[in-house]
C-alpha cells in the first residue's frame, strides 16, 4: 500500500526523508574545526568509519590505514584509551576500561554477560513451568488504582490479544461514583480474573475442566468443560463468561480470520473448533507469559498501573507492591486469596 | 386386602387403560402437539446453541436449571411417599404405592433431560463419568442420580413383578411377552416368592431414603448451597427446605394422580385415603412455610447486602408476582386453605385442584430460587441480569415435560401401577 493512502501521513518518500535528516546533520568540518585535532584526518577516519558500517571496509583495514596516524595525533590518548576492535574479539571493552572511562552503563562486556544471565534465568523458569518443580513462579498482577485512569485501554488490548467474540470480556473495568455533585469522585477497579489462590471455581467443575496449575494460573480445558456452567455460579468476581458462539463477523469483515492462540494452542490452525458453549475467562495471558512477555492489558496501560509478574520472588516488583501497606485484594473474606492485588 | 378393593375389578381386569376413548385420543392428540412444537425447539435449540435461549453471563441459569430441580424434587417427593407404604407400612398406601415409584422414575428422566438440554455442549454429556472433580457436588450429583434411578427401577421391579407374572400367564400376544421379559423370568407367584419379594422392597427402600433426602435432593439442595458466591443459596438450612418442598410437591402429585386415576381410568375412590394424602401434603405445606421463613428471616437479619438485596428483589421487583400469586398463593395459600376442612379433604375434584396448585406453586418456588440470586451482580460495578425464558426456553420444556407424560401415560395404560384384585 503506498503511503499516500494513508490518512494522516504526509506524501513524502523514503528519499524525502533521507534528504530531511541530511539537513539537520551538523556539518562534520564545523564540527571538528573547532576540536583541537587535525580536521583532516577527522573528516577522513569518520568516512571510512561510515565504509565500515556499510560493510565495505573491515575493522583491521580501517585500523591498518590509521592506527598510525592517530597514535601521532593523540599521543598518550591513545595509547590508553581502550579499542574494543583491537583488545577483544568481540568488539568490547573490559570493566576495567569500562571503570576508567567512567561508562555508567557498564562494559559492553558486563551488559551482554547480564543479558545471558537474565536470559538464562527466564529459560530455567520456562523449564520449571514444564516439569512443573517447586521453582514455579506464582504470576500474580498489582493494579495500582491511584494510576487507574479508568479508560478501558485494558479491555480493548485484552479484547484483541485474545479475540474474543461479543458478551466474553475478560477483563472489565468496574466504576463506582461516591459523592453528589459536585463533590464527586470516582473509583475505577479493572477486573481480570482473580487467578485465586482457592478458587471457588476450580472446587465446583464436575469434569475437572478447570484447573490451577502450578504458576498459579486457572485454567480452562476447551476439550473437556461440558458448559453447565456451574463455575460461573461459584466464581465471587463475576470473572467467568460463557460463548454463546456469538461473531464480530457482522461488524467487522473477516474478524474471525484472526485468532488467539489461548493456553499456547492455536485452535484455528490445529483444526480444533472454536469453544463455543464453553465457559471462558481471562488467563493472564498464558500464552504470551510462556514467551516472556507481559499480559496484553498491561502492556497496553496508558496509566502504568497494571503490573504483572513472579509473587513468589520477593524481588520482584509485583511481589513488593502486592506486600506494600496499600496492597489489599477483593472480597479478602471470602477465603479465595486472589493473586491479583490492588493499591489503594 | 385386595379384596376390598372396587368390585368390578375383584375378577382381576387385564385392561387398565382410558376407560373412553375419547379422552384417550384427546390426550394423545395433546401430547403429540407438544411433542411437535418442542421437537422443533430442540432441533432450533441444537442449531443455534445456547444463544436461543435468554441467558447471559450474568444470569447463566434460568428455565432449565428451575425446571430440572423441580422434576428431581418430584421425583424425590413421590418416592419418599412410597416409602410410607413399602418401608414404613403405612395402612393403605400401597395403593398408590407402585404409582408413586413410577412418577418418581419418570421424574427423574425428565430431570435429565432438563440437565442435558441445558449444557453448553451437550455431546459432552458423558465427561462427568470419565473426569471426576471430588469437590463438586454437581459431580457427585450426576452419581446419584444414576443410583436412585438404578434403586427406582429395582424397587419398582419387586412391587410388580408378582402381577407382572399373573398377567404374563394371563394375557397373550406383545403385551404377553412385555410382561414375561419384565418378570426377568422370576415367575413365581407363590406366598414365598411374594414375601421375598416384600422383604426386598422393603430392604432397596431403606437404601433409598438416605439416597432420596441426602444425596439426590438433599445434595441439590448441597448443589447450590456451596455457591458462596451467592449468600443467597450459602445457608445451611437451603437443602433442608429443598427436600421439604419436594415432599411437598411429591405428595400433592401422589394425590393428584390417585384422583385423576379413579377418575379417567375407573376404579373407586379410598376417601379415607385421599384425607391421609391430603393431611400429608398440608402438613408438609406448613412445615415448608415455616422453614422459609426463618430463612428469610436469617437473612435480611444477617444484613448482607447481596443477600437482602436478592430478597428485596424477589418480594418487591419486576418479578414478584411469580412469588405472590405463584409461590406463596398457588404453593401455600390456595391448598392450605383447600385442606383445611375434613369435608373438602374427602372431596375429590377439590382435592385435585389443590394437588394442581401445589404442583404449579412449587414451579415458582424453583424459579425463585435459581433466578433472583443471578440477576443481582456479584460485585458492585458489574451489571445486572435481567431474565425471562425465551420461547425456545419455554417450547423445549414443554416438550420435554410432554415426553415424561407419555411414558407415564403409556405406563398407567400398560404396567399394574394399581394392586390387581386376587384371582377369584
Ligand atoms: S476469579 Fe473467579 S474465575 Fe478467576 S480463579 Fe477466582 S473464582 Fe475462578
Ligand atoms: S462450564 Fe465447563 S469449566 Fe465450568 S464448571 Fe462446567 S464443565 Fe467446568
Ligand atoms: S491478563 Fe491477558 S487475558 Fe487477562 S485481562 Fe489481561 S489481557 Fe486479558
Amino acid at each position: 500500500m503506498s503511503q499516500s493512502n494513508t490518512p494522516g501521513v504526509p506524501d513524502v518518500d523514503a528519499m524525502d526523508v533521507d534528504r530531511m535528516v541530511e539537513n539537520e546533520r551538523e556539518d562534520p568540518e564545523s564540527v571538528l574545526a573547532e576540536a583541537d585535532h587535525s580536521t583532516d584526518l577527522g573528516l577522513a577516519m569518520a568516512e571510512d568509519a561510515k565504509r565500515v558500517g556499510r560493510g565495505e571496509l573491515s575493522s583491521e583495514q580501517f585500523w591498518a590505514k590509521y592506527d598510525e596516524a592517530a597514535r601521532a595525533e593523540f599521543g598518550e590518548a591513545y595509547e590508553v584509551t581502550p579499542n574494543p576492535a583491537v583488545d577483544s574479539d568481540d568488539q568490547t571493552i573490559d570493566e576495567a576500561a569500562a571503570e576508567s572511562l567512567s561508562c555508567s552503563v557498564g562494559s559492553m562486556d558486563s551488559v551482554a554477560a547480564e543479558l545471558d544471565e537474565s536470559e538464562a534465568v527466564e529459560a530455567s523458569t520456562a523449564a520449571a513451568d514444564v516439569d512443573g518443580d517447586s521453582d514455579d513462579p506464582t504470576y500474580g498482577m498489582v493494579i495500582d488504582l491511584q494510576k487507574c485512569v479508568g479508560c478501558d485501554s485494558c479491555t480493548v488490548a485484552c479484547k484483541a490479544e485474545n479475540r474474543t467474540p461479543p458478551g466474553v470480556s475478560y477483563n472489565v473495568v468496574m466504576e463506582e461514583e461516591h459523592g453528589e455533585f459536585p463533590n464527586v469522585s470516582r473509583t475505577n477497579i479493572p477486573r481480570p480474573c482473580m487467578q485465586c489462590t482457592n478458587p471457588p471455581c476450580v472446587q465446583v467443575c464436575p469434569v475437572s475442566a478447570t484447573y490451577k496449575m502450578d504458576n498459579g494460573v486457572v485454567n480452562i480445558d476447551y476439550e473437556r468443560c461440558i458448559g453447565c456452567r456451574y463455575c460461573m455460579i461459584a466464581c465471587p468476581y463475576g470473572a467467568r463468561y460463557f460463548d454463546f458462539g456469538e461473531s464480530y463477523d457482522d461488524e467487522i469483515t473477516e474478524a474471525d480470520e484472526i485468532t488467539s492462540p489461548e493456553y499456547g494452542i492455536d485452535r484455528h490452525e490445529e483444526g480444533r473448533v472454536e469453544p463455543v458453549g464453553n465457559v471462558r475467562k481471562c488467563h493472564f495471558c498464558h500464552h504470551r507469559l510462556n514467551r516472556g512477555e507481559e499480559p496484553a492489558c498491561v502492556e497496553t496501560c496508558v496509566g502504568d498501573a497494571r503490573n504483572a509478574g513472579d509473587l513468589d520472588d520477593p524481588e520482584s516488583d509485583v511481589a513488593q507492591m502486592a506486600d506494600s501497606d496499600r496492597a489489599f485484594q477483593l472480597k479478602e473474606e471470602g477465603g479465595t486469596d486472589p493473586n491479583v492485588y490492588y493499591l489503594k | 386386602m385386595a379384596t376390598e378393593t372396587d368390585t368390578g375389578r375383584l375378577e382381576f381386569d387385564t385392561d387398565f387403560g382410558f376407560t373412553s376413548d375419547r379422552i384417550r385420543y384427546g390426550w394423545y392428540g395433546l401430547l403429540a402437539v407438544l411433542l411437535l412444537v418442542g421437537a422443533y425447539a430442540v432441533y432450533l435449540r441444537i442449531t443455534q446453541g445456547m444463544a436461543s435461549t435468554n441467558l447471559t453471563s450474568t444470569t447463566p441459569w434460568g428455565a432449565w436449571v428451575a425446571f430440572y430441580i423441580y422434576f428431581v424434587g418430584l421425583s424425590a417427593g413421590a418416592f419418599l411417599v412410597s416409602t410410607l407404604s413399602n418401608v414404613f407400612g403405612m395402612e393403605g398406601m400401597e395403593k398408590v404405592d407402585r404409582d408413586a415409584l413410577f412418577a418418581a422414575a419418570i421424574s427423574m428422566a425428565v430431570a435429565l433431560l432438563f440437565v442435558w438440554i441445558d449444557l453448553g455442549r451437550m455431546d459432552r454429556m458423558y465427561h462427568p463419568f470419565i473426569w471426576r472433580q471430588i469437590t463438586s457436588p454437581l459431580m457427585w450429583e450426576v452419581h446419584a442420580y444414576v443410583a436412585y434411578i438404578a434403586v427406582l427401577v429395582t424397587e419398582l421391579y419387586f412391587a410388580m413383578r408378582v402381577d407382572l407374572a399373573r398377567l404374563a400367564a394371563r394375557v397373550g400376544g406383545w403385551r404377553g411377552t412385555l410382561y414375561r421379559a419384565l418378570t426377568l423370568g422370576r415367575t413365581d407367584t407363590g406366598e414365598r416368592a411374594r414375601e421375598r419379594d416384600e422383604t426386598w422392597l422393603k430392604r432397596v427402600g431403606i437404601l433409598g431414603i438416605p439416597l432420596a433426602i441426602f444425596l439426590v435432593h438433599g445434595g441439590t439442595g448441597v448443589l447450590f448451597a456451596v455457591a458462596k458466591a451467592r449468600p443467597y443459596w450459602n445457608s445451611g438450612l437451603f437443602p433442608i427446605i429443598f427436600v421439604v418442598s419436594a415432599i411437598v410437591s411429591g405428595a400433592a402429585l401422589v394425590m393428584g394422580l390417585y384422583v385423576l386415576r379413579s377418575k379417567v381410568l375407573g376404579g373407586d375412590l379410598d376417601r379415607s385415603l385421599l384425607d391421609r394424602l391430603a393431611k400429608l401434603t398440608a402438613a408438609f405445606v406448613l412445615v415448608d412455610l415455616a422453614f422459609f421463613l426463618i430463612d428469610m428471616l436469617i437473612a435480611l437479619n444477617s444484613l448482607h447486602p447481596h443477600d437482602v438485596e436478592t430478597w428485596l428483589l424477589i418480594l418487591t421487583g419486576e418479578m414478584a408476582w411469580s412469588f405472590w400469586l405463584v409461590m406463596a398463593g398457588l404453593g401455600w395459600a390456595v391448598p392450605l386453605a383447600l385442606l383445611s376442612k375434613r369435608s373438602w379433604r374427602r372431596t375429590p375434584a377439590l382435592m385435585l385442584l389443590a394437588a394442581l396448585s401445589v404442583v404449579i406453586g412449587i414451579v415458582g418456588v424453583r424459579f425463585n430460587i435459581v433466578v433472583p440470586p443471578l440477576i443481582v451482580p456479584v460485585m458492585e460495578g458489574l451489571p445486572a441480569g435481567e431474565y425471562f425464558p425465551s420461547l425456545v426456553e419455554w417450547t423445549t420444556s414443554a416438550g420435554i415435560v410432554a415426553v415424561g407424560l407419555v411414558l407415564y401415560t403409556l405406563g398407567v395404560e400398560l404396567l399394574p401401577l394399581e394392586p390387581l384384585g386376587d384371582d377369584k
